[in-house]
């Protein structure tokens, strides 16, 4: 017994209220059961609906808060790579415990990397903007073993004492210098356009969404030829942090990346042509003019 | 992995011909390729068969009779490797990572096993693996052409989901004991295994990798095992039903 201005979000609270152990956010309501879940937003009376309606329930499995999961997944990284770094025991032999590389690269790498994991954290606690409050359970434990699985593999080789900087093989690309300032530039990117793609919010809080455009600032620019210029400039620090490094199981981890975030990118872009008559058309996915 | 469990996942996936579910198959040239490849690939493994009885009657002995069908193995076995293309592109029902999956540790056994490592190849227990891939190949390959055809004889079918109970252990068997004899070769030849420090800054045992490929057999097996059996009860016992209504 709701009232016809009751949004779905009242309906799951009371129902939740009637079967505790499945709290709204694990609730999946539809008025078809092969169709669209229903948003929490949507009020009872703008619904194809009459005087009852039957809505359908799912159980979407155990939930956990997005938030919760980014920040596990990127402190993660950041940890086991200081572990790495400073040569805790047993990662390495015991006549290695706690002593320090003697290539500049390694600790400039060490820097990168930790600063890129800051940077994630920060946003997530400040700047993003997710659409949905939660995800399945099973995700943390995927999430978490890419993440975790792939620092510690690529800290591993980097900090390792045999370790074979750039530059001291004849045959590996560019001197030390220009590589760390290519990498430093690039892991430096504003995420800017995280700014701007998050905020497709209108500032009052409402879920409007509009078309992300450049602004004054020189990072937004590539929103003239990318959908996601977050994804580009995260594949490009990778590749950069690949070139500084020059450590294969960090160029696969960039791969890997890559692969992944085109697949969003491809997502989100046929999301936004969907969703938005006038598109510029100039504009790929995440590799400007080919992805 | 022995084929027998391969067949587990595609087993409920239209090519039963009993199934209620209403799937768009494919399309006639597809159907018509598919029936060449089955049949190609039944004929394959029959000779592989056909080599391995010969060669036991030519040398009185079963030892060592890799080597008569090494060529045909191997030309068969990473023919499979189609099958993932099939899935990729719709026109077998079944699911591209499972059958990827499945296939690559055949070929993985094939290829980074037995042909690298080639003290292990007089072993017996590949003879073992062999003998169950072969029948197991043979009547799923069989099933597959009849099923596209419409025509499946009620024998095959059987066959299909009730030897691989035999089989399955067999082929298991032999492939662990099989990268169990390599094992010492591996070591001691360094095998596909790189060292630091080098200028990809990257290393990789070959030994202990197959330590682990050995050890992930153990939550696997009984998965891919168990699945067949439910399968098997499930096919079986319709078919029971489907002929008791008639």
């Amino acid at each position: 017994q709701v009232e016809p201005q009751a949004t779905v979000a009242d309906i799951k609270n009371l129902f939740s209220k009637s079967h505790p152990q499945w709290y709204p956010a694990r609730q999946s309501l539809r008025l078809d059961p092969k169709g669209r879940s229903l948003k929490d937003e949507d009020v009872l009376q703008s619904l194809p609906v009459g005087t009852t309606a039957t809505l359908y329930f799912r159980d979407l499995g155990a939930q956990i808060s997005w938030v919760t999961v980014f920040l596990t997944e990127y402190a993660g990284p950041l940890l086991i790579y200081l572990l790495f770094y400073f040569r805790v025991p047993f990662l390495y032999g015991p006549r290695y415990d706690f002593t320090a590389s003697r290539h500049r690269v390694v600790h400039l790498a060490c820097c990168c990397h930790s600063f890129h994991y800051v940077k994630r954290l920060l946003e997530t606690l400040f700047v993003h903007r997710f659409s949905h409050g939660t995800m399945p359970l099973r995700n943390i434990f995927k999430n978490c073993t890419y993440y975790w699985g792939f620092a510690a593999w690529m800290a591993y080789y980097i900090n390792h004492p045999l370790y074979t900087p750039p530059g001291e093989c004849h045959l590996s690309l560019s001197p030390v210098p220009v590589t760390v300032i290519v990498t430093v530039t690039v892991t430096c990117h504003c995420h800017c356009p995280h700014y701007i793609n998050h905020p497709l919010y209108t500032p009052t809080g409402s879920k409007a969404r509009k078309i992300p455009y450049p602004t004054r600032n020189p990072f937004t620019w590539l929103f003239l030829l990318v959908s996601c210029p977050n994804y580009t400039y995260e594949v490009g620090s990778w590749i950069g942090f690949t070139i500084m490094t020059q450590c294969l199981p960090v160029a696969l981890f960039s791969l890997v990346g890559f692969v992944q975030m085109a697949i969003w990118a491809q997502g989100k872009h046929r999301s936004y042509l969907r969703e938005f008559r006038d598109y510029p058309p100039l504009r790929s996915p995440i590799v400007p003019f080919l992805l | 992995m022995a084929a027998a469990g391969s067949g587990g996942s595609r087993a409920d996936n239209g090519y039963g011909g009993q199934q209620p579910r209403r799937r768009k198959g494919p399309g006639a040239l597809a159907t018509g390729y598919l029936v060449i490849y089955n049949v190609v690939m039944t004929a394959g493994w029959l000779v592989i068969a056909v080599g391995l009885v010969r060669a036991y009657l030519a040398k009185g002995s079963y030892h060592s009779l890799y080597y008569s069908i090494e060529k045909p193995l191997k030309f068969f076995q990473t023919g499979a490797l189609l099958e993932i293309l099939h899935c990729a592109l719709g026109i077998v029902p079944s699911s591209v990572v499972l059958t990827a999956f499945q296939v690559m540790s055949r070929v993985f056994l094939t290829w980074a096993v037995t042909h690298s490592v080639k003290e292990v190849q007089s072993e017996d227990s590949v003879l073992l693996f062999v003998v169950a891939w072969t029948i197991t190949e043979i009547i799923r390959y069989s099933f597959y052409t009849f099923s596209l055809l419409n025509h499946l004889p009620y024998l095959i079918k059987w066959a299909r989901y009730t030897l691989f109970i035999v089989l399955y252990p067999m082929g298991v068997s032999g492939e662990l004991l099989t990268i169990y004899a390599a094992l010492p070769f591996v070591r001691q030849s360094g095998l596909y295994s790189i060292s630091l420090p080098n200028k990809y800054n990257f290393s990789f045992d070959y030994y202990t990798f197959l330590i682990l490929v050995m050890i992930s057999y153990i939550p696997i097996f009984p998965q891919l095992y168990f699945h067949m059996l439910h399968q098997r009860r499930k096919v079986l016992s319709h078919t029971e039903e489907h002929k008791k209504s008639e």
